[in-house]
């Protein structure tokens, strides 16, 4: 009896560890997988840094032509793209995960979600073709109008300054934004789902009112899955290339007015690779691809950052 | 036959090609119905298509081919790959554009049969193939227009360096001296010139820049200074879309809008293109005989590389563009090999009296013959 | 049969509102404000989302519904400017790689999950791990054909360009959105279940298997589920890695593909009205494919939950 009790035991241990096993078998394999990415993209992109080194972070000119090879503008494009999207996706993102959540009423619950999967599951190319035949020539009056009643505005003049067509900065930041917004909706949701009761009723039985509530109770618990569905968001704004590439105008360019159009990484990635036939030139856009890691990497290590201190400050309170 | 009726009833003139081109696939002579997108003219060539190949039967390839590369030629491929699976039904060719830099290197790294190119490989690069020699057929030409958009302007004349000032945003009026020098006795509307170029790295872009180049750039005297290549330093200002469509997509969409488009994607999308000034100093509208009378003044070299931009002759179009495709000579899989050549060989003896129906010009008879010398070449 | 816990959902529905008379008409006003921005927000989404869809319908009904079966029985169309229909080859295409792609990432994804949340947890690898894929999210998903390309197709030469190397690309870029959507739901989960768990005796794999990864699965599911809509959808790894057929083709290993989002992208850079149509039909089908794909997995993950509280 005694022996079948322990002959059990040892399979159970055999299977608890083949399972932890396994587990960390998938781990590891992700940051192979990973390793090899970031190793094949840094080996293709050494010729760029070696000739252009550091100049060519800093360099706005992209002139293959005469082999001078700068990625300031796409990464200021990427940046600036990207900004928008987050900007105008998380409160949206925000706003219907908590009226999912804590204002619906059930029956409205399910249709909500549906919708904003069925946003999920358009495809990245027709967000684009949709942006380039309707959006882009719909915007133009729209930039026009706005750019006015800035003009003469300090700073916000600048900002929003005359609009030439409608391939534009701020058009990737609204396509962007609209892709983004299922991620960091579905994410957030499920996050605040898992809001114990507790606290929600406890606030409302404080005589909190649903916005305090919500703010006190919800959010608190949630921030820092909240975080992590913006960071998964700005990561897919950041990388996403078809849709930026069709909408953005393809015109490297640095300026403070979004009306106007740019360039982005992945969208001079696409729509370079099949013409770069030099090797300086098919190194120089993997370094651009490379560049665009490391941006995602430096936001993260900012955003792991914020949310460590958000944690500490909110137990450093309760 | 059902499926047959029922394309004859959509698209009638280009399936005539191919059911005439069944029928006579035996005979020596081809009797061709021309029906471009626009114009549905009928034009009997009864050009004769003797060379050792014509006549091929085609019913015996078998297997699949995979090919990418340029886009220029794309639908002039897509076609005759359509009107070639009915003789020789047991054979699939894919033909993936991506433009023809990409062609180039996936047949470097051989990860396709055959590649589309409009440029030739630079003399560094040919170590860099895999595969070892690689010969050069030359299928087609076609010329790229000038389209623009300005409904109260018929007919528009450009000459080179007019072209360069409007690119280089040195022109930006269309009521501007320049095109009113070039354009006696027209009145021109006063409206900003939106200036249209391809945000793709592209074959297109390279053979416009090269012609503008050739023409008016530092070593002509003249003004053109962005250089030549398959992306070239824009000024912001210039409007970009993506291939061809794209560029069309933003002149016909644009009033006051100019940009460099394939005569293909000008016809589909209904574009008024201008003549342009050729070296002669005649003002010569984008035509598939403006491209074939470039042709005609080529210098081929051996390998049958040439480039027909700024070409010589009265009747010559400046800005023809000229496109090969490339495959090597030593093909392991002899049946593959025989793909190859069937497809070739179908280019240039059926596809040439294909090609003007859909807007591409036909080789020179004497650079055809030397094209299919080339295609003996491959797997042989 | 599973170890019995509380599983009642939390918040199933909107909580019951305490009596707000005694409240602020400050706090009262800002909290309506508050709420109807809320709705304001699902209002904005909603109307983008009809525009978008409204567009693809309008254009791409007419060639679906106007050559009804034909269209998803018969292979692409060889030349974009004749017209007809057929676009099989290329759900066929989009139906392999989607699936091929998930089934590599989402185990992979959903192993990895695990490890960070009931093994590795702050330790050094998860640390990295968890850091790591958020990085691999922002590798921009062209970047992840090219990789794919150089390090897959390029070695296997012209029998490198199929369906299986294109499931790679795709599950490339599923594999973070699976991990970090799947931690985030395993963390989520009451640590009293897992200690009530092990309390009565289960190791640590049974409580993974039977309380926590039930109790999270509906959340893993819509989090995988945006990944493999994200790998149907996308363009840009596929340009390199699957080829261009127009030929259905079943087989994921040999012989090139096609999908129908390469079909949107290459018919829409045809200026032929006949190929305009065709991608915007393609949009179209690729749209209701993945919504009805998403609505089936919905309902199963719904009966699955259900299933489990009984």
């Amino acid at each position: 009896m005694a022996l079948a009790l322990d002959d059990l035991k040892s399979k159970k241990q055999i299977a608890d560890r083949t399972f932890r096993g396994m587990t960390i078998a998938g781990g590891v394999t992700i940051v192979l997988i990973l390793g090899l990415i970031a190793w094949t993209i840094a080996s293709k992109s050494s010729l760029a840094f070696r000739t252009e080194g550091l100049s060519f972070f800093t360099e706005r000119r992209w002139a293959p032509a005469s082999n001078v090879y700068g990625a300031l503008s796409f990464i200021f494009g990427t940046s600036v793209t990207a900004l928008i999207a987050v900007v105008l996706a998380v409160p949206v993102s925000l706003g219907i995960a908590l009226f999912t959540t804590q204002v619906a009423p059930s029956w409205l619950k399910r249709p909500i979600v549906a919708m904003t999967d069925l946003v999920a599951v358009v495809p990245s190319v027709v967000f684009g073709l949709w942006g380039i035949i309707f959006l882009a020539p719909k915007l133009v009056p729209v930039f026009t109008t706005v750019s006015g009643w800035f003009h003469g505005v300090p700073i916000l003049g600048r900002i929003f300054g005359p609009a030439s067509a409608g391939r534009t900065f701020m058009t990737a930041g609204l396509i962007l934004a609209i892709m983004i917004t299922p991620i960091i909706t579905s994410i957030s949701r499920e996050v605040i789902e898992t809001c114990p009761p507790t606290d929600r009723d406890g606030a409302l039985a404080l005589g909190a009112t649903r916005w305090e509530m919500i703010t006190g109770a919800v959010l608190t618990h949630s921030a820092g899955g909240i975080v992590g569905a913006v960071m998964l968001g700005l990561g897919r704004a950041m990388g996403e290339t078809i849709a930026a590439a069709l909408v953005i105008g393809s015109s490297p360019a640095i300026t403070a007015n979004l009306f106007s159009s740019g360039d982005s990484l992945p969208s001079v990635i696409a729509f370079e690779w099949g013409e770069a036939t030099s090797d300086a030139k098919r190194s120089a856009l993997i370094a651009m691809g490379l560049t665009l890691f490391v941006m995602t990497l430096i936001v993260n290590f900012a955003a792991t950052y914020v949310v460590n201190r958000a944690m500490k400050r909110m137990r450093g309170e309760s | 036959m059902n499926i047959s009726k029922k394309r004859m009833g959509a698209i009638a003139g280009v399936l005539a090609i191919s059911l005439i081109g069944a029928a006579c696939s035996s005979s020596s002579t081809t009797k061709t119905t021309t029906a471009g997108t626009t114009a549905a003219t009928t034009a009997e060539t009864g050009a004769p298509t003797t060379s050792a190949a014509a006549g091929a039967d085609y019913s015996k390839l078998e297997g699949s081919l995979i090919a990418s590369g340029a886009t220029f030629p794309k639908s002039f491929y897509d076609e005759a790959i359509a009107t070639l699976a009915d003789l020789a039904p047991k054979l699939t060719v894919e033909y993936g554009g991506g433009g023809s830099g990409k062609g180039r290197s996936d047949l470097q790294e051989q990860v396709v049969d055959f590649a589309g190119t409009d440029g030739v490989v630079k003399a560094e690069d040919i170590a860099k193939f895999k595969g070892g020699e690689f010969v050069y057929v030359p299928t087609v030409i076609a010329p790229i227009t000038l389209s623009y958009n300005l409904p109260s302007v018929k007919s528009l004349q450009l000459s080179p360096a007019t072209i360069a000032g409007i690119y280089q945003l040195t022109i930006t009026n269309w009521n501007d001296a320049a095109i009113a020098a070039d354009n006696p006795g027209v009145t021109l509307p006063d409206k900003a010139i939106v200036a249209a170029r391809r945000a793709d790295g592209s074959g297109t872009t390279e053979n416009f820049t090269k012609f503008l180049k050739a023409a008016v750039g530092p070593d002509a005297g003249g003004t053109w200074a962005l250089g030549s290549g398959s992306t070239v330093e824009w000024p912001a200002g210039t409007q970009a879309g993506d291939g061809n469509s794209g560029v069309a997509q933003i002149v016909s969409s644009t009033e006051g809008a100019i940009g460099y488009v394939d005569l293909s994607d000008a016809k589909a999308n209904q574009l008024a293109v201008a003549a342009v000034k050729n070296k002669a100093g005649k003002f010569v509208l984008p035509t598939l005989e403006g491209a074939s009378a470039a042709a005609e003044g080529a210098t081929i070299k051996d390998d049958l590389t040439y480039f027909l931009g700024w070409a010589d002759g009265d009747a010559a179009y400046p800005i023809a563009a000229q496109t090969w495709i490339i495959a090597y000579t030593k093909q392991a899989d002899p049946v593959k090999a025989a793909n190859i050549r069937g497809f070739l060989t179908y280019l240039l003896n059926e596809g040439q009296t294909l090609a003007p129906t859909i807007d591409y010009a036909p080789l020179p008879e004497s650079l055809r013959l030397k094209a299919i010398e080339n295609i003996a070449k491959i797997g042989g | 049969m599973s170890v019995v816990v509380n599983t009642s959902k939390p918040a199933p529905s909107a909580p019951l509102l305490a009596d707000l008379s005694g409240v602020s008409a400050r706090r009262r006003n800002k909290n309506a404000m508050m709420t109807a921005l809320m709705g304001v927000s699902v209002a904005v989404i909603g109307i983008l989302l009809a525009l978008v869809l409204g567009t693809v319908v309008r254009k791409g009904w007419s060639i679906v519904a106007g050559e009804f079966p034909q269209w998803f029985t018969k292979d692409i169309q060889l030349s974009p400017r004749r017209p007809g229909p057929g676009m099989k080859a290329a759900i066929v295409g989009t139906i392999v790689a989607t699936a091929t792609a998930t089934v590599i990432a989402v185990p992979l994804g959903i192993a990895g999950a695990i490890y960070l949340n009931e093994y590795g947890k702050r330790s050094l690898f998860a640390r990295s791990l968890r850091f790591l894929t958020s990085v691999m999210a922002g590798v921009p998903s062209i970047v992840m054909g090219l990789f794919i390309y150089v390090f897959w197709v390029v070695p296997r030469g012209v029998d490198g360009l199929n369906g299986f190397s294109g499931a790679l690309a795709l599950a490339c870029l599923m594999l973070p959105i699976v991990v970090r959507s799947t931690e985030e739901m395993l963390r989520l989960v009451p640590q009293n279940l897992r200690d009530a768990s092990l309390a009565l005796g289960a190791t640590a794999s049974r409580t993974t298997l039977t309380v926590v990864i039930p109790k999270a699965a509906p959340g893993i599911i819509s989090g995988s589920l945006l990944a493999v809509a994200r790998a149907a959808g996308e363009t840009a790894p596929l340009i390199f890695t699957i080829g261009a057929a127009k030929h259905t083709n079943w087989n994921p290993f040999s012989g090139t593909n096609t999908s129908l989002s390469l079909q949107i992208y290459a018919n829409a850079k045809e200026s032929f009205p006949t190929a305009q149509e065709r991608a915007w039909g393609a949009a179209l089908t690729l749209i209701v494919l993945a919504f009805v794909f998403t609505f089936v997995a919905r309902s199963l993950s719904a009966r699955l939950s259900k299933g489990g509280e009984s």
